[in-house]
């Protein structure tokens, strides 16, 4: 064995990942729970490949088949209700995650000097991550899907002089069409799924080259606190983190499968209660309430420039939260929990 | 005065000069893949539909029919001629649906409101539907762009 060891050593060169591995320390601390958040994001991400992949051995992109096709899949394929029951419950339990992971690094302001690359990258996955839900929810091509694909591929359409052609680029053409299901199947089964990888790898290469932030408190103590080994003390802990979230997920699976509306008429009327997935509730709530003109500007203008303004601080919090121990900081944090709460408040507002 | 050193030196005139070349050749094979990703749709100048589908229209009833891949709607008027309007919603594209008893146009999207009229008197849409021209010729009725 260890002749083997040797002979792969030789041809790999991997000890000095296996060595960094072996060092690797977690450290102890109140708010060491918030170390499972980002490997949760992983576990779901990589149910969400399995089961894509599964899916799209039957799934397909047309407007003659798409509905037909998920149908078969929940009805006909063996076990293949479930399948399509896990993806879709993994990528809301894995938005989920991101967004407690997001929240954590936050409000723990891990994001500090000199972690403002990883932030950044993070920023991006996010992104991705909303991109993938928001093509995939089109996919199954019924009566909802598509009048929320249309509201949202028109929201671009406010933003200045690129807007009209990105909603163009998005929808392949005017209006959406065969051609927006092809275009967002491709995307979401290759140039997201690739883009994401690379992402991934970035930010996790960031987060092992920095180690893991320790919460301001801890760090001005000044003193190094108590650690766990990495391996194998909390990778057992993941483990035993992971089993938990499976068991969640194939629990609401099976519980909740999730339905599948009739098949999308492109000159039907738009279908009562269209809602997109919850992570949008805010903004779909923000749109509705907005009137049509706010100081004799359009309406949605406004409200998509004030929503891409407040997205656009938060992409670039490390470098304005320049003094986090500081009142500055403190004001940061109070200013985080108010979007935290107008985001609560909205989503729940348009669910009653 | 006169720089003991250059501040613009040959040697990044050069890399600029070669990068920037290499940059716009780069362009010139890209750019044009970008009209590649938009394909031509172009909206119908003019639909016909046939006279006799829509004669029996009371003044006031509306009744769909396709402009494009869009729909449209046709509205009998009270001297016997037709408007017609694009049945696609001024505020976020979703299609529109007439409710003859309200004689309204409504979105549910977002719960936008039009009046029989088209014009936009609730909710959040900024702007009346879109007006088409309806000319009877024969025994069609060519609905048209608005001019």
């Amino acid at each position: 064995m260890n002749a083997f060891r040797a002979w792969m050593e030789e041809r790999l060169g991997l000890g000095a990942v296996t060595g960094f591995l072996e060092k690797k320390e977690v450290p102890r601390h109140g708010h060491t729970v918030l170390y499972y958040t980002g490997s949760s994001i992983l576990l779901f991400l990589g149910i969400q490949i399995a089961t894509g992949v599964l899916l799209a051995f039957y799934y397909r992109p047309t407007l003659a088949e798409a509905n037909a096709s998920v149908a078969r899949i929940a009805t006909e394929i063996p076990l293949g209700w479930l399948v399509r029951s896990v993806h879709s419950w993994s990528a809301t339990l894995m938005i989920a995650a991101v967004f407690i992971h997001l929240l954590g690094i936050s409000f723990s302001k891990a994001y500090r000097k000199p972690r403002e690359a990883t932030w950044l990258t993070g920023v991006l996955l996010l992104g991705v991550a909303l991109a993938f839900g928001f093509t995939g929810y089109l996919l199954p091509w019924d009566e909802l899907s598509l009048a929320a694909t249309k509201v949202g591929t028109n929201l671009p359409k406010a933003i200045p002089i690129v807007g009209t052609w990105l909603t163009r680029v998005m929808r392949a053409g005017d209006d959406v069409t065969g051609d927006t299901l092809s275009r967002f199947f491709i995307v979401h089964v290759s140039v997201l799924p690739l883009t994401i990888l690379a992402l991934l790898g970035a930010h996790l290469f960031l987060v092992q080259r920095h180690g893991m932030s320790v919460p301001l408190a801890e760090e001005r103590k000044g003193v190094k606190g108590p650690v766990l080994p990495f391996w194998p003390n909390f990778a057992y802990r993941e483990a035993a983190v992971w089993l938990i979230l499976l068991g969640t997920l194939l629990t609401v699976a099976v519980v909740f499968a999730p339905g599948l509306g009739s098949k999308a008429d492109l000159m039907a009327p738009a279908p009562e209660g269209i809602k997109p997935e919850w992570y949008f509730l805010f903004m779909f709530q923000t749109l509705k309430l907005f009137p049509a003109k706010v100081l004799g500007l359009n309406g949605e203008l406004v409200a998509v420039l004030v929503m891409a303004v407040g997205m656009g601080l938060f992409a670039l919090l490390p470098f304005i939260d320049t003094r986090p121990a500081e009142r500055k900081g403190r004001i940061i944090t109070a200013l985080i929990w108010v979007g935290v709460a107008y985001a609560l408040g909205m989503s729940i507002w348009s669910l009653l | 005065m006169k720089l003991p050193y250059s501040l613009f030196p040959r040697r990044v005139f050069l890399n600029g000069l070669v990068g920037g070349g290499l940059a716009a050749l780069a362009a010139a094979f890209i750019g044009p893949l970008f009209k590649f990703v938009i394909p031509p749709t172009p909206e119908p100048d003019q639909v016909a539909l046939p006279l006799a589908g829509f004669a029996d229209m009371a003044a006031g009833a509306v009744r769909n029919f396709a402009w494009g891949n869009k729909p449209g709607f046709l509205k009998r008027t009270g001297d016997g001629g037709y408007v017609a309007f694009v049945g696609v919603c001024t505020h976020l594209d979703c299609n529109v649906k007439f409710l003859p008893e309200q004689k309204r146009f409504y979105c549910a999207c977002h719960k936008g409101w039009y009046d029989e009229d088209g014009l936009n008197i609730a909710g959040p849409p900024p702007a009346p539907l879109r007006r088409l021209a309806v000319v009877a010729e024969g025994d069609s009725l060519i609905v048209k762009k608005a001019a």
